[in-house]
């Protein structure tokens, strides 16, 4: 499984990258802009990502940004429904408004931290990433 | 755990959410119990909340509560689309009730931050049966089953974050003085820090950069402030190991606190609150109605030290809410202080050093007066604060009578009068139980059997009636069943082989008498025990707990027509107004409500009976007298009765003239309990402190009586 | 006004060794000593509330920086004629499993550690008469002299007091739910 990980915080970025290291490759970004950059790069290459986890709050572009940006760039090239990638947000805001937000805009997870590894591995597996 | 509830999180938002609805499900549920079956809105209503419930579930990933609440949903859906007849509805009626309780379980178990594991099998194959039963039913009339009802999963997830075990803390190391470099040792010790810490903020937080930065660390210590898994002593170890360290402070904080972060010339925000400039929520609700919108939540450059900081300029978060959920313990602590204030304030008015004479105390007067009336609002405020509806007990009556009744074979109808008084927090917390215990026996003993009615001549459906009212600055909660009543005969004969009667004579007592003979320990002349209302070990414990919140229980009876229980509990448990008074070297306070008027007594007023009771002659009337220093064997100042004077005291109809040595006070006092080792005394109930620290024991009246 | 020797600050000892130390006092002719561990605090004496109807032993209530206590009389509680109170006359409060009771002695000595080697157990005769024995679950040699080292829960403990009467807690447990 080919992944993509946008997070600023250093210990945070470890941590997804040790974790998600079992189910494949993880390529690192530090800021939204650097992420859709490595999204648009890999989808041209026909390499795609399988799996997307962006952090919200982040320098250049923040996670909804970054979240749009990937699901327009889909969409412009009609890459929809299960070929489109799934985009895991992680954040520690939890507001209802939030969730609602990040679900209309095309996010497939809204995971909240600290993450609960284990209904993250039970998300993975729902959808089919494991 | 959080400490203030948040109310908008998409966790607490489904709980509340879940709950609501399965509150309006248990309502519609007990409303057509009696029908023959669910009428058409009953039906969708049902299938609208299961259908709900499944979906938000099945986002967030609880499978048992969306499996579950998938498969009722399902049998809801046979029922509305086929309308079948005959639906056996007290079964069915039955499952849905399971289901809520299961449901409300998981429920709570995610609340307590538990995992919702409970094994839905059971619920489930029962439902598939019913089910089976249901389609085979449809299908044998011939009719066609409408397309199978699929459960579709759903293609996004919430993942609610675990109960952060990170805790926060405060941290202040000081360097001995004179040290080098100290702002070097302060950074070793952030990066030693940085192994545990999920996020840590400090000042100075130029360490690096700022070579003076180590004199303002030597001169005000480093500050910390840190998010870890870790414990104190964790830490602390790991900023030991650090030379020159003086001394290190730490302290637990929380999570507002760290937010906050340390004084800053920028406006530190809360992070969670986003919003446009300085636009203010002006929704009906109060709730926060703006969306987030995508560049809220870009960071600027994060700088060492600090928390992330948008881009955006923040005002401070202002949800308005029109309600706030409040720790408990805060509330508590609220109460205790208020009544620390009362005292105090007493100590300042009734100071021995205003008592120079000669003072001119005029402004005094003017400023204590002015003290002394917002006091008295600070606490009818926190009074306010703590007071709820009893809305949410009586209506888990309801469930009980049901189930219960069901249970005993006996049709039973509760009747709530007067859910919405309100009552201090803390006594609803203690009221639920002996309340429970009371229906319970209503249910239990006091209501007979259908056929035991029918013969009797009553009604076949017997009639529980629970009823609260607030009157005179009390609370008045009674329990009434038009049962068979208590048997004042056996109640006598149990309560002598008890060896309660003691040397009364069984006559003389009242009915009311008697029947408090049930609120005895080891008390039951029921000779089979049921698992409902237990061995009569119950009684005396409800009467204690209702003791606790400064009530009492009063019990009266009609043979065949029914029992009455009910319970008087003061609103205002803390804080009384009194009159103080002396007996010898011992000060009594009396509530003032209970005084009638105070009179001088000649001797020719007073009558000794030959039994050594005495009574009081009050403008023609008898009253008995009591004088307290006799009552309680204290050693009486004033020898003669002209000296002292007598309080007539009022309480429940009865009338006593209790006689002391002097009158000192009317002030208000803070009511403590006697401390639970001295053994319960006759005729007090509770003490406090006066304003000049001396302790004074409330009487309470019906005990002398 | 009542002097006070916070005795969380004189010692600064972990728990476990807490269990050695004692608070010993004189009362009568004889040295006591109770574990550190139920000792809140010593104040001097101060002005005692009588309780009407309360056992002999109990000599009233105090009022301690706001929190009413009820105090007892040690001597009284050994059947022994209770001494007038003088300044050296003070109040020992102690901690009993949340229940929180002052204890009036005569004279408060010091605090010693006493090592479990140095313990042996009461003679077993002399259990009647209700005298200090009744409450004495040790003897202790110390360098001054022999300490007997006193049970708390039993020193404050009489069969009538419904706050650790085994039968009532049973029946009360029972209907808890």
């Amino acid at each position: 499984m080919k992944i993509l990980v946008a997070e600023d915080d250093f210990a945070s970025r470890k941590f997804m990258a040790k974790y998600l290291q079992k189910y494949g490759d993880c390529d690192i970004t530090v800021d939204g802009e650097e992420a859709v950059d490595a999204f648009l790069m890999a989808t041209e290459d026909e390499e795609p990502y399988d799996l997307v986890c962006l952090d919200v709050m982040m320098p250049v572009l923040d996670g909804y940004q970054a979240l749009k940006a990937i699901r327009d760039i889909e969409k412009e090239r009609g890459i929809a429904g299960d070929q489109a990638v799934k985009i895991i947000m992680t954040t520690a805001l939890n507001e209802e408004k939030n969730v609602k937000k990040a679900f209309e805009m095309g996010c497939t997870v809204y995971c909240g931290k600290p993450v609960d590894l284990d209904k993250f591995e039970m998300a993975l597996k729902k959808l089919g990433l494991i | 755990m959080a400490e203030e509830y948040n109310t908008d999180g998409m966790l607490d938002i489904f709980l509340y959410e879940s709950e609501q609805l399965l509150e309006n499900l248990q309502d519609i549920v007990l409303a057509n119990k009696d029908e023959e079956c669910f009428d058409e809105a009953a039906i969708n209503e049902i299938f609208r909340v299961m259908h709900t419930i499944k979906g938000s579930a099945g986002i967030m990933m609880f499978e048992n509560i969306s499996k579950v609440a998938h498969k009722l949903e399902d049998v809801f859906y046979y029922l509305r689309e086929s309308h079948p007849k005959n639906v056996p509805h007290l079964e069915l009626v039955d499952h849905v009730l399971n289901v809520s309780d299961f449901i409300q379980g998981e429920l709570e178990k995610i609340k307590e931050g538990d995992n919702p594991d409970a094994d839905p099998e059971k619920i489930l194959s029962e439902l598939e049966e019913f089910l089976d039963r249901l389609k085979s039913g449809i299908v044998k009339k011939g009719k066609e089953l409408p397309p199978e009802n699929t459960y579709v999963e759903p293609s996004q997830f919430y993942i609610a974050p675990t109960g952060s075990d990170g805790k926060y803390y405060k941290i202040a190391v000081y360097y001995e003085p004179g040290l080098e470099m100290s702002n070097i040792r302060a950074y070793t010790a952030v990066y030693a820090l940085k192994e545990i810490a999920e996020d840590l903020k400090y000042i100075p937080e130029d360490i690096i950069s700022n070579e003076n930065s180590g004199d303002e660390i030597l001169n005000d210590g480093f500050h910390m402030l840190i998010k870890t898994q870790g414990d104190i002593d964790a830490i602390r170890e790991i900023i030991e190991k650090g030379t020159g360290v003086a001394q290190i402070d730490i302290y637990e904080s929380s999570v507002k606190e760290f937010t906050l972060g340390f004084r800053d010339d920028i406006q530190e925000t809360d992070v969670v609150g986003m919003d446009d400039g300085d636009e203010k929520q002006k929704d009906g609700t109060g709730k926060d109605s703006k969306e987030p919108t995508p560049g809220d939540y870009v960071i600027k450059s994060k700088e060492p030290g600090k928390g992330k900081k948008l881009a955006k300029q923040q005002s401070k978060n202002q949800v308005k809410q029109s309600f706030i959920s409040v720790n408990i313990g805060k509330m508590d602590s609220l109460m205790d202080l208020i009544g620390e204030l009362v005292i105090a304030e007493a100590v300042v008015l009734q100071n021995p050093d205003l008592k120079v004479p000669g003072l001119d105390l005029s402004n005094f007067q003017k400023a204590s007066a002015q003290l002394s009336k917002i006091t008295s609002e600070l606490q009818d405020v926190i009074m306010a604060m703590r007071m709820m509806p009893l809305t949410n007990t009586f209506q888990k009556m309801n469930r009980i009578v049901f189930d219960v009744s069901r249970k005993l074979g006996k049709d039973i109808e509760l009747e709530v009068i007067g859910e919405h008084t309100e009552v201090d927090k803390n006594i609803i917390e203690h009221i639920s139980d002996p309340l429970m215990h009371l229906i319970r026996n209503s249910l239990d003993h006091g209501i007979e059997s259908k056929e035991e009615r029918l013969a009797a001549g009553k009604s076949a459906k017997g009639k529980i009636t629970l009823e609260a009212k607030n009157e005179g600055g009390k609370v008045y909660i009674s329990v009434r069943d038009d049962g068979k009543g208590l048997n004042r005969e056996a109640i006598l004969k149990k309560a002598k082989a008890n060896g309660l009667l003691g040397k009364r004579n069984p006559d003389e007592l009242s009915d009311k008498e008697v029947y408090q003979f049930i609120t005895q320990p080891g008390f039951s002349t029921k000779e089979k025990v049921t698992e409902l209302s237990g061995r009569g070990v119950g009684m005396d414990v409800v009467v204690k707990n209702i003791q606790a919140i400064g009530g009492k229980l009063e019990i009266d009876s009609t043979p065949g027509e029914g029992s009455e229980m009910s319970l008087k509990i003061p609103l205002t448990l803390a804080i009384i107004d009194g009159i103080v008074m002396e007996v010898g070297e011992t000060t009594f306070v009396v509530e003032i409500g209970a005084v009638q008027e105070f009179i001088s007594v000649t001797r020719d007023m007073v009558i000794r009976e030959p039994d050594g009771d005495e009574y009081i002659n009050i403008r023609g009337e008898y009253y008995p007298f009591i004088k307290l220093c006799d009552r309680y064997h204290i050693q009486e100042r004033s020898s003669s009765l002209e000296e002292g004077i007598a309080a007539v005291l009022e309480y429940e109809g009865k009338t006593i003239c209790a006689f002391v040595d002097k009158l000192v006070s009317e002030q208000e006092i803070v009511v403590k309990p006697i401390p639970p080792y001295l053994k319960k005394i006759s005729g007090i109930s509770g003490c406090t402190q006066l304003g000049d620290g001396s302790i004074a024991l409330i009487l309470d009246i019906a005990g002398i009586i | 006004m009542v002097d006070e020797l916070q005795l969380d600050e004189v010692l600064e000892e972990e728990e476990d060794t807490q269990k050695d130390m004692y608070m010993t006092f004189k009362s009568g002719d004889e040295y006591f000593g109770i574990s550190i561990s139920y000792v809140n605090e010593i104040i001097g004496m101060s002005s005692i509330t009588q309780v009407p109807e309360a056992e002999d032993y109990v000599r009233g209530l105090i009022n301690l920086r706001g929190k009413i206590i009820p105090i007892i009389d040690v001597r009284v509680r050994f059947r022994q004629e209770a001494l007038p109170y003088t300044d050296r006359t003070c109040i020992i409060v102690i901690n009993v499993k949340d229940t929180v009771v002052g204890l009036i002695v005569e004279k408060v000595d010091e605090v010693i550690k006493i090592d479990k080697s140095n313990v042996i157990p009461p003679p077993s005769l002399n259990q009647h008469g209700g005298g200090s024995n009744k409450y004495v679950c040790g003897l202790a040699k110390a360098e001054n002299g022999v300490k007997l080292l006193l049970s708390p829960e039993r020193l404050i403990q009489d069969e009538d007091f419904s706050a650790f009467a085994e039968g009532e807690d049973a029946e009360g447990e029972e209907e808890k739910e």
